[in-house]
């Protein structure tokens, strides 16, 4: 097996599995983009890797194997901040949601206390308990 | 809002909550017996009953589902103060080291003081650790307060309006952030001497291991870099910041 057919395996398998994902729904909007864009340079990389060479020449770089290891470690950073951004996001989010939630539950108490009793043969009684 | 609003002067006492059943009951009724204010105590996701606790004391009970952290917990009695139109929120800690009885003394110095934000401080109390720790960060902050962790706080209406706000939501102590939030947007801060005794059961949530005051100084450190610049320009409209 040649180190050509190697490399245009991964890039199938990679491409092939994003796809797969992508298409079953299990990434959400923006992130299903981004990941048919890796898809697809894994897919052309992998399948012709002189395209590699071509790009290190046209951008004055002698030595072709650190293109690829640069830009890819650039992106997997950028990547990394964005997903802690996101995560910033979504814990305030919750945070005032369940400050929310605690907030309501208690009006809804309040409320549901402030009724008049309900009748002997309803079945909604004694629902109190926090869960 | 389902209910009728509070009178203008009302006042409503926040006390966040962690498993603090063996002192939440007498502190409510102490607060109730000496300022007559409405009580709401912040479950924050206890394992043991002090919600109930509270809650036959005479407190509203606001049980948090996840725990949020002290802050957390207290920043969803302001925001409860807030939706239900209180104009000033006193905090202080549901484990007894706050006495109820200083309370009058402590929202009369914030009436006269003025100040958008009065703290109740005990610097008596504090370790000769917390001493260099604040010594530390009044020098980094240039806030000149001597005890930022103090949970014995007066909010006025100007800053429970800041505090309920998402741009508070993701602090986890009651104390320098918060703090420096207040004076980015211009709000004035004092302080008054009050009377504080040890804690009767628990442990601080800041001071409690090595591993825990390294992660808080750093965490702080961070957040006191990230502000600078943008509090020290509003200082100067602040004014009386004591």
């Amino acid at each position: 097996m040649t180190m050509q057919i190697t490399a245009a395996l991964i890039g199938v398998l990679l491409a092939g599995s994003i796809l797969y994902l992508v298409r079953r729904d299990h990434l959400h909007g923006p992130y299903a983009l981004w990941w048919l864009i890796v898809a697809t340079a894994t897919l052309v990389l992998g399948v012709a890797p002189r395209t590699v060479d071509r790009i290190a020449e046209f951008a004055g770089i002698a030595y072709p194997p650190a293109l690829p290891i640069i830009v890819g470690l650039s992106l997997i950073l950028i990547r990394l901040l964005q997903l802690d951004i996101e995560r910033s996001r979504q814990e305030r989010q919750i945070r005032r949601l369940t400050q929310k939630l605690a907030i309501l539950e208690q009006e809804i108490a309040a409320v549901a206390a402030s009724l008049p009793a309900p009748p002997r043969d309803s079945p909604a009684t004694g629902a109190t308990a926090a869960d | 809002m389902p209910d009728r609003s509070p009178a203008p002067s009302a006042c409503l006492a926040v006390l966040p909550a962690r498993n603090e059943s063996a002192t939440v009951a007498a502190v409510v009724r102490g607060v109730i017996d000496h300022v007559g204010c409405d009580v709401v105590v912040v479950d924050d996701a206890s394992t043991d009953p002090t919600a109930n606790e509270a809650a036959g004391a005479g407190a509203t009970v606001l049980r948090l589902p996840v725990q949020l952290g002290a802050w957390g917990a207290a920043q969803a009695g302001l925001r409860y103060g807030r939706r239900r139109g209180y104009r000033l929120v006193v905090t202080l800690d549901a484990d007894g080291q706050h006495h109820p009885e200083r309370l009058p003394a402590l929202l009369a110095a914030h009436a006269s003081g003025g100040a958008d934000v009065t703290i109740g401080a005990c610097p008596g109390r504090l370790s000769w650790a917390k001493r260099i720790a604040w010594a530390y960060f009044r020098a980094l902050t240039g806030l000149s307060v001597t005890d930022f962790t103090s949970g014995l706080r007066v909010y006025g209406g100007r800053a429970i309006d800041v505090l309920a706000s998402g741009d508070a939501s993701l602090l986890d102590y009651q104390d320098i952030g918060v703090l420096m939030l207040l004076r980015q947007r211009g709000l004035s801060i004092r302080e008054t001497p009050s009377t504080m005794s040890p804690r009767r059961s628990g442990a601080s949530r800041v001071f409690s291991s090595w591993f825990t005051v390294a992660r808080y100084m750093i965490a702080t450190t961070v957040l006191c870099i990230a502000q600078v610049g943008s509090g020290r320009a509003a200082t100067a409209d602040a004014g009386a910041e004591a």
